[in-house]
């Protein structure tokens, strides 16, 4: 089950956060194939916003072919994303490494600047969309 | 009071008009409560009053005229007291019913809505705001008809017990106890009914509204009593000079009639006072003449008076009721 | 549903004689239904007035307003109201209060709606109305409008009075209603920030006449803020606001047009937006972007 978090100070759109909560949680393994996805009610109810905001995050996700929705029954997962469940083998690597740094003597900063470095040489920056200024 | 609530898994079904009547009642139960006390209290009262307490003072009173001078009196002072201050109290009540009526009207029928804004509550239901007010003035008015009704006609009924067995009993034409028998305070309180409903809808403020209508209740009833012997036709009764005007009832005019059949005031009324003597013979006076209302008339000026009432209190009705229609949609 | 939820035509109220007690002029719009709209102005603006219309507790002085497709009279079992002050009565207890609804309201009443938003609050159903909080009483007094299951609902500053807990839990009960049966939401407010999330339609009153009406992404759409050098002239496009401070102009238009390349733009938020247009109530008014009923 996904629980959505909305942050309005973000400056990304309200379904877009939607979206990309939910391909986390697939992403994540924490939304299976077959998974019914909440109604729109039970978001709004626990997030306050707008009903077709919600709608509109689902169709995406229909476009992308990552749900279909069912008349009467609701909106359910059709595929998974990615390959990194919560606790696939990279994933304890990746633990046993950080905890080796950590035993070397880095920072948390310095941890994640070489990360970062990392993540840029592997998975080059795609230009993120948005506003300008 | 249940403390918990009910939930039907449905929507209710059934009754396809909003009952209103249940919840006038509730939302007015104290002054329900408090006039129904009233009329057991009063009603209550005026069976003593018309019953045992007749019998008692009537008893008493033949005791108290039984004795001779000088002797020793033994009779029942206290049942003539009681009496007459019983007859005083419940006519007052009786007489009293319109303005209470009318205070509750004033304050708590439309006015104390209109202040605290609960009619933009009672307004949005599925009632429409005219049939609101039309409810909340037939089901009172509905209570207050019967139960004033049968004040006034407990109140004839405890008068004719002890008219002629008590002896200082008031007369027919006294004025307290000629309304209190009568058909006019069920009039009065309808009158008093709407013109609380429509002095609450245009002044919007429960307390102005309460002192507006009972004052108009009380200026209605100066009005009518003002108006009463007029109401209906008057019987002449010409008497002779020594004896005075003369007719029990409710007075509409008196004087003298002089030689030439013409009818002047009289200056005075007492031949055997040598000043008026002087000033009669001046007028060439034949005799004294009293237009006036014997006891025969008491119904006929009863209902005229009633009517008068009902008719305005109709008016009032639909004034607040196109008022109502006006400001809103 | 393709018929609007409101739909006003040179709307106007006036308040008693005088020349300047028009709460309301010449006010034209149109909410569609199944939306959530936001109805802000700075006070006196006419917001009141304009929903007492709707829900038929006024008789307009001047044009027309239509509402669920006939006049407020007529659907009147249909529309929800809550007024500012809340109107309750202070004797009823919640429970009676409740089924006062459910007797006023025979054939439409959604006793188990009514019932869970009042036990969300974990409110003692026998405690009187005078005893309770001001976010207990909106909570009943909502609960009272919902229990109606009602097609559109008018919501005068329903969260005026409220903690912030209360109020995104209320504001979450409205979305979950409008989400479940499509109820078409009109609510006044003046705390814009929460507005942008909750709301997709828009109605700004000033002075009692109609500034901005439509789509929110539309409006927004057609609206953008720019800096430029001072003294930069920006006719033919719509200036709602202007600044310049020292050498620099910054402002807020409606694009007439494509824009110079040398101006620095970006879309502005919505409380950019309101403050705008609030801050300078002689700007043009936009009734053109209403947009026409779109289900």
């Amino acid at each position: 089950m996904v629980d959505y978090r909305i942050d309005r100070r973000s400056g990304v759109a309200t379904y877009v956060q939607i979206v990309q909560q939910t391909k986390q949680a697939l992403r994540l393994g924490l939304l299976m194939p077959g998974d019914k996805l909440p109604t729109a009610r039970e978001v709004v109810e626990a997030t306050a916003v707008n009903p077709n905001t919600v709608l509109k995050a689902y169709r995406e996700l229909e476009r992308e072919g990552l749900v279909e929705a069912r008349r009467g029954l609701g909106t359910f997962v059709r595929r998974s994303l990615g390959a990194a469940p919560a606790d696939s083998p990279l994933r304890a690597e990746l633990e046993d490494w950080a905890a080796r740094a950590r035993e070397a003597g880095l920072e948390r900063e310095d941890v994640a600047a070489l990360f970062t470095a990392v993540l840029d040489t592997q998975f080059p920056h795609r230009t993120a969309e948005g506003d300008p200024s | 009071m249940t403390a918990t609530l009910t939930t039907p898994a449905v929507l209710a079904e059934g009754h396809r008009t909003p009952r209103q009547l249940r919840w006038l009642l509730r939302l007015h139960r104290p002054a329900a409560l408090a006039w129904t006390a009233f009329v057991l209290l009063t009603g209550a009262a005026l069976l003593w009053l018309g019953g045992p307490l007749t019998d008692a003072a009537a008893q008493a009173w033949k005791a108290y005229n039984a004795c001779a001078f000088g002797s020793r009196c033994s009779y029942d002072q206290d049942a003539i007291l009681t009496y007459k201050d019983t007859y005083t109290y419940t006519t007052f009540a009786v007489l009293g019913a319109p303005f209470l009526v009318a205070a509750w009207a004033g304050a708590a029928l439309t006015g104390r809505e209109l202040e605290s804004g609960t009619v933009r509550l009672a307004w949005t239901q599925a009632v429409s705001p005219v049939r609101w007010l039309a409810a909340r003035l037939a089901f009172p008015a509905l209570l207050i008809t019967v139960s004033t009704g049968l004040l006034a006609w407990l109140h004839r009924r405890a008068w004719t017990a002890g008219d002629g067995r008590i002896d200082t009993a008031k007369p027919w034409h006294d004025v307290a106890t000629f309304y209190a028998g009568g058909v006019v305070p069920v009039a009065l309180a309808l009158a008093g009914l709407a013109l609380g409903a429509l002095a609450g809808l245009l002044l919007r403020r429960s307390l102005p509204a309460l002192a507006a209508t009972v004052l108009g209740v009380g200026a209605l009833w100066a009005a009518v009593h003002t108006a009463m012997p007029y109401l209906w036709p008057t019987v002449t009764k010409v008497s002779g000079l020594g004896e005075g005007p003369q007719g029990d009832g409710f007075i509409a005019g008196e004087g003298v009639i002089t030689a030439g059949g013409d009818r002047v005031a009289a200056p005075c009324t007492s031949i055997f006072n040598q000043g008026c003597k002087a000033e009669l013979t001046e007028l060439k006076a034949v005799s004294f003449y009293r237009d006036y209302h014997p006891v025969s008339h008491t119904w006929p000026l009863n209902l005229v008076a009633s009517g008068i009432l009902l008719l305005l209190t109709a008016l009032l009705v639909v004034t607040a009721l196109r008022l109502v229609r006006r400001r809103t949609a | 549903m393709t018929e609007p939820a409101i739909e006003a035509a040179a709307l106007a109220k006036r308040f008693g004689r005088r020349r300047d007690a028009w709460a309301l002029r010449d006010c034209s719009f149109r909410v569609p239904a199944g939306r959530v709209c936001a109805v802000v102005g700075p006070n006196g603006a006419g917001k009141s007035t304009l929903l007492a219309l709707a829900a038929g507790l006024l008789v307009p002085t001047e044009g027309t307003v239509t509402v669920l497709g006939t006049d407020p009279a007529a659907a009147r079992p249909r529309i929800g109201f809550v007024d500012q002050d809340k109107p309750l009565y202070p004797q009823l207890t919640v429970a009676e209060t409740l089924r006062m609804g459910a007797d006023l309201n025979p054939g439409r009443w959604d006793a188990g709606t009514a019932h869970d938003v009042v036990a969300a609050g974990s409110l003692d159903p026998g405690k009187r109305i005078r005893a309770l909080s001001g976010g207990q009483r909106t909570r009943v007094a909502l609960a009272l409008a919902l229990g109606k299951r009602p097609e559109l609902l008018l919501l005068d500053e329903p969260m005026a009075d409220l903690d912030p807990l209360a109020r995104h839990d209320l504001m979450g009960v409205l979305m979950g209603q409008a989400a479940a049966h499509g109820t078409t939401i009109v609510m006044s407010s003046h705390v814009v920030a929460e507005l942008e999330d909750s709301c997709d339609h828009l109605l700004l009153l000033g002075g009692g006449r109609v500034r901005l009406a439509g789509e929110i992404d539309e409006v927004l759409a057609a609206h953008t803020r720019l800096s430029a050098p001072a003294g930069t002239t920006l006719a033919p496009h719509r200036v709602v606001e202007t600044r310049t401070t020292g050498r620099q102009l910054s402002a807020l238009i409606r694009p007439a047009g494509p824009l110079p390349g040398d101006w620095r733009t970006c879309a502005p938020s919505l409380e950019e937006l309101l403050l705008s247009y609030l801050r300078n109530p002689e700007a043009p008014s936009s009734a053109d972007t209403t947009t026409e009923a779109a289900a």
